[in-house]
């Protein structure tokens, strides 16, 4: 009862997902650091951040595989570790590796996920595979590693929730896999209305799918906003002067290790800002975030 | 829940096959040996007086009959004694705990180590049904194939022993008949809580192999002596039938075949005591004196007083006559000890007791129940540590 008065806050809230204070620690090293974090419904929204910054750690404390060390979390207000079934009832999870059974051939994969869920509908994951060109009596251990990834995607999509998890699932695949793995999760948020928490270290992948950004580094919330304000109020210069009214974020060795430094810029700067400065790009806004929560600028531009 | 039984037999395809073939196999050539040795057709009676040297030459001219009676015991034992014959038992004896380890094992830990268990876990919500699908599909597989060992294995016993009904004797009784289905659930729970527990197949195969050896050695003494002693009968009378046929015993129920190990209890005056009693029994009716030595002036009865004796626990009892006839033993630091100095008919009595072997059923039933017991026990383990566990 409580976890159905949870999800309905949720919905009347709008929010699929929200962090509170939520720590996480492995020994002495801590990976989750005290974040709040607001996911909106039918948002999506992209993790970014580079490898330890907590990204995987805060999906998996999402579907109730890591416990927390502090705070709390709901995923569409039903927190996972305390009432696990209902709450990944909603919840679609592709994990970082694509994790098929290697004596089971794609359509059993389909045939398992629905003996496992109860609401999965096998039909559209074998319509989506289908699309995709993938044989459904292909077994899984022959599946190329774009293939695989379809298939955990197909399966994720399948049970139909409502908030959907993917942790990494572009970080194996080359450049065409990646493309079409975007492309097919474009076409099924547009269809679904889901709400997708996609976390990756490559921004210019997530970038066309993403209508949110949030920035983890070293277990904290760097940057949390719509991704058209995260490029809009985001400058970049070549100097130390800034623009008038901005507030250096971090500095990072750009093309021919020339020093860039980023600046967020209020809305209301005035024309001289623009004048000053470069537009930056989504990834440069992502590096100059990630430069000042390491406190270093080593990070080079591709 | 049945496609997710199938699918689980169908994921660990390498185990299901290969414990199929070994266990039909094994059931096949039981049988194919309970065969040979049956279409043999040795009588009863040849087998005795071959077994006990009657017709041996050495004794005297026999009779063509009798040779021909020695041909057939000959090849009998002879089959009995073979190589195959003996790997047969062998595997039999096995079997169960070895099919239960290979299929308990990579149940969980091979979902963790190839990283398919974040995907199931993630589909299914709930981890305990998850794992109830897989703990029903090794049952479903282990339990008809070694119900047909088992069986298989009764009729091989029975093809050994002519003359014994393997339903009313406990020879071999924990390696055959419907206790293999238990010995290999127990093994296969034991495996899949290990494998839930470790989260590797190939440490959890290995400790289970080392559990499974121990438990499996020690399970005849420990049930004979914790469990068994208590549902035996006084052996009324015992009759060595012949080696073929074991033992016979006229309890209470009437004449039976009897378990061949024995339960020695011992009373004092009617009533049970235990070995430790026992000895204090004796410790405190044996008189115990020094042996005198040359030198030494002192008498025998002046040295019986208290103190003299060097054992825990022990004393004399001065000026008691020795028992006639009763051997004197010498005991360490120079001590002697007679005795005991009471009433022959209070000595204590050991009593051989036995379990009849119309008691068969009651007795694998019990040992089944515990095997079950000791397997639900080893599952709630897994149930609660898969619900805790991470899935990598």
């Amino acid at each position: 009862m409580a976890t159905d008065a949870g999800a309905l806050v949720a919905r009347a809230t709008g929010v699929a997902l929200q962090a509170h204070g939520l720590s996480k620690r492995f020994g002495k090293k801590t990976a989750l650091d005290a974040i709040d974090l607001t996911v909106p419904a039918g948002s999506v929204t992209a993790l970014v951040g580079p490898n330890g910054a907590g990204k995987t750690t805060l999906i998996r404390i999402c579907m109730a595989f890591e416990r927390p060390n502090g705070g709390r979390v709901e995923v569409d207000g039903v927190d996972p570790w305390k009432h696990r079934s209902e709450a990944l009832r909603g919840v679609g999870y592709v994990p970082q590796t694509p994790a098929v059974y290697r004596g089971l051939d794609v359509d059993d994969h389909l045939a398992m996920a629905r003996s496992l869920h109860s609401g999965f509908d096998a039909e559209y994951a074998r319509k989506r595979l289908n699309q995709l060109g993938i044989p459904l009596d292909q077994r899984a251990d022959t599946l190329s590693g774009g293939q695989a990834a379809q298939l955990g995607l197909a399966i994720a999509l399948g049970t139909r929730a409502k908030v959907l998890l993917l942790d990494e699932p572009l970080a194996n695949l080359d450049p065409l896999a990646r493309r079409e793995f975007i492309q097919v999760l474009i076409d099924a948020i547009r269809s679904d209305g889901s709400t997708v928490l996609l976390s990756s270290h490559i921004v210019t992948d997530v970038e066309e799918a993403c209508d949110r950004l949030v920035i983890l580094g070293a277990g904290k919330v760097l940057l949390d906003c719509p991704l058209e304000e995260a490029r809009q109020a985001h400058k970049l210069t070549d100097s130390k002067s800034p623009p008038p009214g901005g507030i250096a974020v971090g500095s990072f060795a750009g093309k021919g290790l020339t020093r860039l430094t980023l600046w967020r810029v209020p809305a209301d700067a005035g024309e001289g800002a623009a004048a000053a400065t470069e537009p930056a790009s989504l990834e440069e806004v992502v590096l100059g975030y990630l430069a000042a929560g390491r406190g270093t600028t080593g990070l080079q531009l591709n | 829940m049945r496609a997710r039984i199938i699918l689980t037999l169908k994921q660990h395809r390498f185990e299901t096959v290969a414990v199929t073939i070994v266990c039909v196999g094994l059931t096949l050539a039981a049988l194919i040996e309970a065969y040979r040795l049956n279409s043999l057709n040795v009588p009863l009676s040849c087998l005795q007086t071959y077994q006990f040297g009657y017709a041996d030459p050495s004794q005297g001219p026999i009779s063509a009959a009798q040779a021909h009676c020695n041909e057939l015991a000959k090849s009998f034992f002879d089959t009995k004694s073979s190589l195959d014959m003996s790997l047969v038992q062998l595997l039999l004896l096995f079997a169960p705990l070895l099919t239960g380890i290979v299929v308990g094992a990579p149940l969980v830990a091979r979902e963790i180590e190839q990283g398919t268990a974040p995907l199931s876990w993630a589909l299914s919500g709930s981890r305990r049904r998850w794992l109830l699908g897989k703990v029903l599909a090794g049952v479903v597989l282990l339990a008809p194939l070694m119900l047909a060992v088992g069986l298989a294995a009764n009729v091989l016993e029975g093809a050994l022993s002519p003359g014994l009904n393997p339903y009313a004797s406990f020879s071999n009784y924990l390696g055959r008949g419907v206790i293999d289905v238990f010995w290999a659930l127990a093994a296969f729970a034991g495996t899949f809580a290990l494998g839930t527990l470790l989260g590797r197949t190939m440490p959890a195969v290995v400790v289970a192999l080392v559990v499974c050896f121990f438990v499996r050695a020690a399970w005849d003494s420990g049930m004979s002596h914790f469990v068994l002693r208590s549902f035996a009968v006084e052996q009324v009378q015992q009759d060595q039938q012949n080696q073929q046929g074991g033992y016979v015993v006229y309890g209470p129920g009437g004449p039976a075949y009897a378990d061949m190990n024995l339960y020695y209890k011992t009373f004092i005056d009617g009533k049970e005591v235990t070995d430790a009693q026992r000895n204090d029994w004796y410790a405190q009716n044996m008189v115990c004196t020094p042996i005198p030595t040359p030198s030494d002036s002192t008498s025998p009865a002046e040295a019986g007083s208290p103190g003299a004796s060097n054992s825990p626990g022990a004393s004399s009892s001065p000026g008691a006559p020795a028992t006639p006839g009763y051997p004197t033993t010498v005991g360490n630091g120079g001590i002697a000890c007679q005795g005991p100095t009471v009433d022959p008919s209070h000595f204590p009595q050991q009593i051989p007791y036995v379990i009849p072997g119309s008691w068969y059923w009651q007795i694998v039933g019990l040992e089944s129940g515990i095997l079950l017991l000791g397997s639900l026990f080893c599952g709630a383990i897994a149930f609660v540590w898969v619900d805790r566990r991470r899935p990598y």
